[in-house]
């Protein structure tokens, strides 16, 4: 018997609105980054040799996908939340709409693939777009499951791809 | 990371393990400099009580999205500023918890030449001190061929792919 509602094949496709990253690549925001990774690359840190072929200081690879922060003047969740115990701090959309026909269904993460063509430069300003590119059905050795697969090109200003992700949500 | 010999596509062999990356143990700090790094505010990386008494967790889990820049890292320095990480996939298989120590690896699976560049898959993963593989994967980098100049960057994928 199939778990795959009907509906829920309709969010195929939908696509996100561009969001820009409140924030272009910062310095000091690539810095504690590559340190928090234990990464301190030197080109990471100002222009130099290491990173002559690229144009200049860049950010980490994967840094780009995570710009998108809070925006200066938007609702703060932490605090909308302070008195809900059971808020679990966890808050990342990619700007699509929850699959309301799945919603009763828990979520586990299915794992990621990530795709790159260039490093982001700091001040450079980051864009993301995201779309369900997949909705299916999975039959497994512990009964079915859905596979819900979001895929985000990360660009920069220019338009030029930098990261294409395609994250996997299991749902049962 | 430092200085190397240039990677070229003909000096790989299949089965041939990459250096292994070893990070940890991995403390609250580190756990918490990452959430701050990234402004992810999950409270299983950090909330000692949330996290096993709500969530019913063994313990703080090391973000997965940490683990991924492990393995990245792990591939950018071995294809050095000549070479090109192009694709890395995971799979989260096992949780770590803090205190523990990872052992990012990788194992040369094959390779195939195009036409600016050679392309070599790698199996990735990550292990820790038990043995336990949490993170496996794939990966694809794009290496020089010998005397022919760094790959182009930025990158453009072969055609067809």
């Amino acid at each position: 018997m199939s778990i795959l509602p009907e509906a829920a094949k309709a969010y195929i496709g939908l696509t996100s609105e561009k969001e820009v990253a409140c924030d272009p690549v910062e310095r000091g925001a690539v810095r504690r980054y590559a340190q928090a990774i234990m990464d301190e690359d030197p080109a990471y840190l100002k222009e130099c040799e290491a990173n002559a072929r690229y144009g200049g200081a860049v950010a980490p690879p994967i840094f780009p996908t995570h710009m998108l922060r809070r925006p200066f003047g938007a609702p703060d969740p932490i605090q909308d939340h302070a008195d809900d115990p059971n808020y679990d701090g966890a808050g990342f959309s990619q700007g699509l709409p929850k699959i309301e026909p799945l919603k009763a269904l828990s979520l586990l993460n299915g794992g990621s693939e990530l795709e790159f063509f260039r490093y982001a430069r700091h001040g450079e300003v980051v864009t993301v777009q995201s779309r369900y590119a997949s909705i299916t059905e999975k039959q497994t050795s512990k009964g079915p499951i859905i596979l819900v697969v979001i895929e985000s090109d990360y660009c920069n200003g220019d338009g030029d791809l930098l990261v294409r992700v395609r994250r996997t949500t299991i749902r049962r | 990371m430092g200085e190397q010999e240039l990677l070229c596509f003909e000096d790989i062999e299949v089965g041939a393990n990459l250096p292994v990356l070893e990070k940890g143990p991995l403390t609250t700090a580190h756990l918490m400099r990452w959430s701050a790094a990234m402004e992810n505010w999950h409270k299983i990386h950090y909330d000692q009580r949330f996290t096993t008494e709500h969530d019913k967790l063994p313990g703080l889990l090391i973000n997965g999205s940490l683990k991924q820049q492990f393995v990245v890292q792990l591939l950018k320095d071995w294809v050095g500023r000549s070479g090109w990480v192009w694709k890395a996939s995971f799979q989260f298989r096992a949780m770590n918890v803090v205190g523990e120590r990872l052992r990012v690896w990788g194992r040369v699976a094959g390779k195939r030449p195009a036409a600016d560049y050679g392309l070599v898959d790698v199996d990735i993963g990550i292990l820790n001190d038990n043995g336990v593989e949490s993170t496996p994967g794939k990966a694809v980098v794009a290496v020089p061929y010998r005397g022919k100049g760094p790959v182009p960057y930025p990158f453009v994928p072969p055609a067809g792919a």
